[in-house]
């Protein structure tokens, strides 16, 4: 009872911090598993991506009655993500845990770099996109779809890129237990023009199919356990829950340079594991 | 009367959103009557669980065992966004957006790729 109490309780740290700092709770809920629980990679990543799944579909409805969700460019780069998921989800079973310890060092550390840079507005970092160019000549079918994930503010470009972002995020997403969002932001921020506020409520709607493609393979495959993933995934959704409300009230800036740490030395724990240090 | 013209764009939104919300609430509702039995029962998350079984499925909710609400809760989470795909799709027909259909129908097939291959060789634990 007393695990089962615990896993509740780091859920919700996870979900709390996860929604503070922008994070999918698959970055952190993972090393807790794996660390705090002495749960398997494969297993954990299991765990972590039926909640993420649950954080990012609860979010995603809110982002769409918005408006700030853009569901025809989600659902075409998700198209590409979950082709990535699957790949990624057959690969993960092909794999050895300490070489998946290994990979989500490397998440956590650049994670934390990511954490330490500089952040500029979202108005502000929109603002240095170039602006829109004409469209080249195209397909129509072609140009009714790009149509179509434009905005009536901005025009998607480089789909190619997209597709192969797309790819690759689903890939490490189905590997590593997590959204996917710290591959598609960026995609489609700084490669497709879409503006930020855009691509992040985007990014949070695809991670739903994204996560379901490769946790259906793991659930097929005996990789998600349910006393595990239970008090985590409901853990997390109150966390997360609870993290919205307060996000405005606090002031994230030392939380930030704290958790980067944090991740920095969960980076170092993992790769121990992953050189089968005790 | 009915209506014949395409629905006005931002109302397939609305019904994508109001399914991910029902389909998420209903999954942690689920999920949580399955951790209150878990605790009542004093099972550990790290004792080993039972596999999924579809057949029995019911039965287990119907006798009150944690692993079956707990196993229906997770196949609500992981169906929850290929029916808001299904649900996408009806309204891009609806709408007469093909190319949009099309994307919705290969994510569909996408998904079911991965039941058939996993299913091909499932289960590699132990």
């Amino acid at each position: 009872m007393e695990i089962a109490v615990l896993l509740i309780v780091g859920g919700i740290a996870t979900g709390v911090f996860g929604a503070l700092l922008g994070l999918g709770g698959g970055v952190l809920l993972v090393p807790l598993l794996t660390l705090g629980f002495n749960l398997p990679v494969r297993e954990a990543v299991g765990v972590s991506l039926v909640c993420v799944i649950v954080t990012s579909a609860a979010s995603a409805a809110i982002f769409l009655d918005r408006g700030a969700a853009n569901l025809r460019l989600g659902m075409v780069l998700e198209l590409f993500t979950a082709v990535g998921a699957l790949i990624g989800g057959l690969i993960a079973f092909l794999l050895d845990e300490r070489l998946l310890a290994g990979l989500f060092a490397i998440l956590l550390v650049y994670t934390a770099a990511t954490m330490l840079r500089p952040r500029r507005g979202a108005a502000a970092t929109d603002s240095t996109l170039p602006p829109p160019e004409p469209r080249p000549p195209t397909s129509p079918a072609r140009g009714r779809i790009l149509d179509g994930m434009s905005g009536p503010d901005y025009r998607v470009r480089a789909p190619v890129s997209g597709a192969v972002g797309g790819v690759g995020g689903g890939i490490v997403s189905a590997l590593l237990g997590i959204g996917g969002g710290l591959v598609m932001v960026p995609v489609m921020h700084l490669l497709m023009g879409v503006p930020l506020r855009v691509a992040t409520a985007t990014s949070n709607f695809m991670i739903a199919i994204t996560a379901s493609t490769s946790a259906i393979v793991y659930l097929l495959r005996g990789g998600i356990d349910p006393y595990a993933t239970a008090p985590a995934a409901l853990g997390v959704f109150l966390g997360a829950t609870i993290g919205s409300r307060i996000a405005h009230r606090v002031d994230v800036r030392v939380l930030r340079f704290l958790f980067a740490a944090v991740l920095a030395y969960t980076a170092y724990l993992m790769v121990r594991r992953a050189v089968g240090m005790p | 009367m009915i209506e014949n013209g395409p629905p006005p764009r931002g109302a397939l939104e609305a019904r994508v959103g109001r399914l991910l919300r029902i389909g998420t609430y209903a999954a942690v509702a689920l999920i949580g009557i399955g951790v209150v039995l878990m605790l009542a029962s004093g099972r550990s998350p790290l004792d080993v669980a039972p596999p999924l079984d579809p057949a029995r499925l019911l039965a287990d909710v119907a006798s009150l065992q944690p692993a079956g609400f707990v196993w229906l809760g997770v196949l609500v989470v992981l169906a929850t966004p290929a029916a808001r795909v299904l649900v996408a799709l009806l309204g891009f027909v609806r709408a007469g957006e093909r190319e949009m259909a099309a994307v919705a129908v290969i994510i569909l097939a996408v998904i079911a790729l991965g039941v058939a291959l996993s299913t091909i060789s499932p289960d590699t634990r132990g």
